[in-house]
């Protein structure tokens, strides 16, 4: 990192995978709460995706401190009226939600495993053992525990959602409260928001697509859930792609003297080609791809999904490092290399490992516990095989009465 | 003795001066040429509470041919002349080159009434010798101001004492007036300077705008600076003629920008992430409750 760009490569990375993080509130709890039954074979990963990528991305900053002892200054002096207080405050808030999001419904499933899990010849199965039973607190699906988990899931899930919300709209104030070109900017909440369900639910999709391939759950995540989410980042795409006109074409309508020095370089400066490559490749080329039925099917969707999560990196990085290498007193008389930025060798390697992190981290999730929500799963196809019945009966009964009142009409006088 | 006997004994000796002794000579020599040039400052001043110190400032050429301040260097104080010549004190410089001493209240005077002070850097290993004195007679400034006066009138009278102690005034002499504040003396305006006049009496008034404390105390401060024979001289009074200051009850009111955040804001912050959290807590009682639920259908 340079005198002038103390928010590089780790800063980016950690808005980038806060955005992420998005992902579990969106399809997890916006789908659990408005009742889309098709949510159900995805929902767990999705979760995880949340939980760990609020883990390592939580510990950006940390690292982009230099001196991780330091973090303990803001427990002792920090203060309330700072953005970054709250920061520290609302991930904390979020990541803690998160866990007992990801905690609550793998109760019974957990409950599955122990009972499931008889033969413990070896060490790491009874480790196992003991780790089921334990998480499981004692669950044996009685009715009165299912009333006290329904009613947990549903206080959980209304919560998460504006916690969720204001995690990112918190991270948009880190930027937007700081006088800097390119930051000042009032839609910064909502362009935060939207940016991070948008990448998030690409995550989700390549998510699915790998635990699809790897576990063969091809029965259960379909061709209609990938035809579906892709529609829902279609969706955000569109809103993202109007916040993101309103964020570049006001400023660069007015051109004002800092903003404009910001802008130029941008559009036709250095970073011209990841500013074009994130607005044309990873905006306007997956909202032309996706609009149709052919790029949501199981193949295309992941491969657009892919250019998402990358372009949202790059477009993190954009927010941050170009801004702070234009400050409204301009840079002069210092060394060359003050001027510029490119993440070294150290940040890269960093960077790297946190991603290795969140790799390892949900392949050991997969090795211990089920990907899948079963029982949610399992429900999910009663409550599909009750309404088949109920439509079969509502048939039969409409054709009935439709015979009745046939045979009525027909009657002789 | 033989010739051949004598020539048998000188050779070697001959050998050994040439060998030993004259290499010593000329590595003492090499060594004097080695040592760089110091100068050597001395300087006196008589504070207000009558104790007097010298304080004597070694410079040496830096690596860029400057002259700088030098530290760690060995400085010997003297007071007296010629065969009573006494030594007062070895004291090493600071970072500023400065090594100072504190003159001993029984200074010896010459029949002037004026005492002598030398430095002197003597045998240094980096540095060649070097040294500076200086002689000044002992002068007092007494100071008589009414601390409430209106006016902010200051009289001093300098005097001078003779060998029997009597006090004689000294006419002619700059003395300077100032305000003190908490990182130095302050003038209080353009032409600060009186003189003496031949009673050895100066009156000089001081301007109404000057800020005191919350008491308006402020102290006021005569020196006679840098003089020929006299050296700098100060003396310093207590009054209460400055604009009282008022003092904010709160210096750090509640705002954004002050250590301490608005109330609305704290309240705010609390409400929405207390809430959250009063929340959480609830939902792990539940989880508690279903496990207590569970201990209840085992049993």
């Amino acid at each position: 990192m340079r005198n002038y760009v103390s928010w590089g490569l780790y800063i980016s990375t950690f808005v980038f995978f806060i955005g992420i993080s998005h992902s579990g509130t969106l399809v997890s709890a916006i789908l659990r709460i408005t009742k889309q039954e098709w949510r159900r074979p995805i929902t767990r990963s999705a979760e995880l995706l949340t939980f760990v990528s609020l883990l390592f991305g939580g510990i950006q900053p940390i690292i982009d401190l230099g001196r991780p002892d330091r973090i303990a200054n803001l427990v002792i002096f920090g203060r309330i009226q700072s953005p970054l207080m709250w920061d520290v405050i609302s991930i904390c808030t979020y990541f803690a939600g998160s866990t007992v999001f990801l905690y609550l419904p793998m109760i019974p499933d957990l409950a599955m495993c122990r009972d499931k899990l008889t033969v413990c010849d070896t060490r790491f199965k009874k480790f196992k053992k003991w780790l089921y039973k334990f998480m499981a607190i004692g669950w044996q699906g009685t009715k009165e525990q299912w009333h006290m988990l329904e009613k947990t899931m549903t206080i959980m899930t209304i919560v998460i959602i504006p916690v969720a919300v204001s995690v990112h709209t918190v991270v948009s104030y880190i930027f937007a409260m700081t006088l800097r070109p390119g930051w000042n900017s009032t839609v910064f909440g909502p362009y935060f928001v939207v940016g991070a369900l948008y990448s998030g639910s690409a995550g989700v999709i390549l998510g699915m697509a790998a635990f699809r391939k790897l576990y063969h759950l091809e029965k259960y995540i379909t061709s209609k859930h990938f035809d579906l989410m892709g529609k829902i980042v279609l969706s955000l795409t569109l809103i993202y792609a109007y916040l993101n006109l309103n964020e570049y074409w006001i400023p660069a309508y007015k051109m004002a003297t800092a903003e404009g020095r910001l802008l130029s370089d941008l559009f036709y400066g250095t970073y011209s080609t990841a500013f074009w490559f994130c607005q044309f490749g990873t905006v306007l080329l997956p909202i032309i791809v996706m609009s149709f039925p052919k790029g949501r099917t199981t193949k295309i969707l992941p491969i657009v999904c892919i250019i998402i999560v990358i372009g949202a990196w790059i477009k993190r990085y954009l927010i941050v490092v170009p801004t702070l290498l234009h400050p409204f007193m301009p840079i002069q008389e210092v060394p060359g290399s003050w001027s510029t930025y490119f993440p070294n060798y150290v940040e890269f390697s960093v960077t790297a490992a946190c991603l290795a992190g969140i790799f390892l981290v949900i392949t050991l999730f997969a090795k211990m516990f089920p990907m899948m929500a079963i029982w949610e799963v399992e429900e999910g196809i009663v409550i599909e095989h009750d309404k088949k019945i109920a439509a079969r009966v509502k048939a039969a009964r409409e054709a009935t009465e439709l015979a009745n009142e046939t045979a009525t009409i027909n009657q002789p006088a | 003795m033989k010739r051949s006997t004598i020539s048998k004994l000188l050779a070697p000796l001959l050998i050994w001066v040439t060998a030993f002794v004259n290499p010593l000579f000329a590595q003492n020599k090499t060594q004097t040429a080695d040592k760089a040039e110091a100068t050597l400052g001395l300087a006196y001043s008589k504070k207000s509470d009558l104790s007097k110190t010298a304080i004597a400032t070694v410079k040496a050429r830096n690596e860029k041919g400057k002259f700088a301040p030098v530290a760690g260097v060995h400085v010997n104080f003297y007071t007296g002349e010629g065969d009573n010549t006494k030594i007062l004190k070895n004291a090493v410089t600071n970072e500023k080159g400065q090594a100072t001493v504190v003159l001993p209240k029984d200074l010896q005077m010459n029949d002037s009434m004026a005492f002598s002070v030398s430095a002197k850097i003597q045998d240094d290993p980096k540095y060649q010798d070097a040294e500076e004195k200086i002689q000044y007679a002992d002068a007092d400034i007494t100071i008589k101001l009414d601390p409430n006066d209106s006016t902010s009138t200051i009289n001093i009278k300098v005097t001078s004492s003779t060998k029997d102690g009597k006090q004689i005034p000294i006419k002619d002499v700059a003395v300077k007036f100032y305000v003190q504040r908490l990182f130095g003396d302050m003038s209080p305006m353009e032409d600060n300077s009186v003189t003496t006049d031949a009673n050895g009496e100066a009156v000089f008034n001081y301007p109404k705008f000057i800020p005191g404390d919350v008491t308006g105390a402020y102290t006021v401060v005569a020196k006679i600076e840098d003089n020929d024979k006299y050296g700098n001289v100060e003396k310093r009074a207590a009054t209460n003629w400055g604009i009282k200051l008022n003092v904010d009850k709160d210096p750090f009111p509640r705002a954004l920008w002050e250590p301490y955040a608005p109330i609305p804001l704290v309240i705010t912050v609390s409400v929405l992430f207390g809430g959250v959290w009063a929340l959480y807590f609830y939902l792990f009682y539940q989880m508690f409750k279903i496990k207590k639920v569970a201990k209840t259908a085992g049993n």
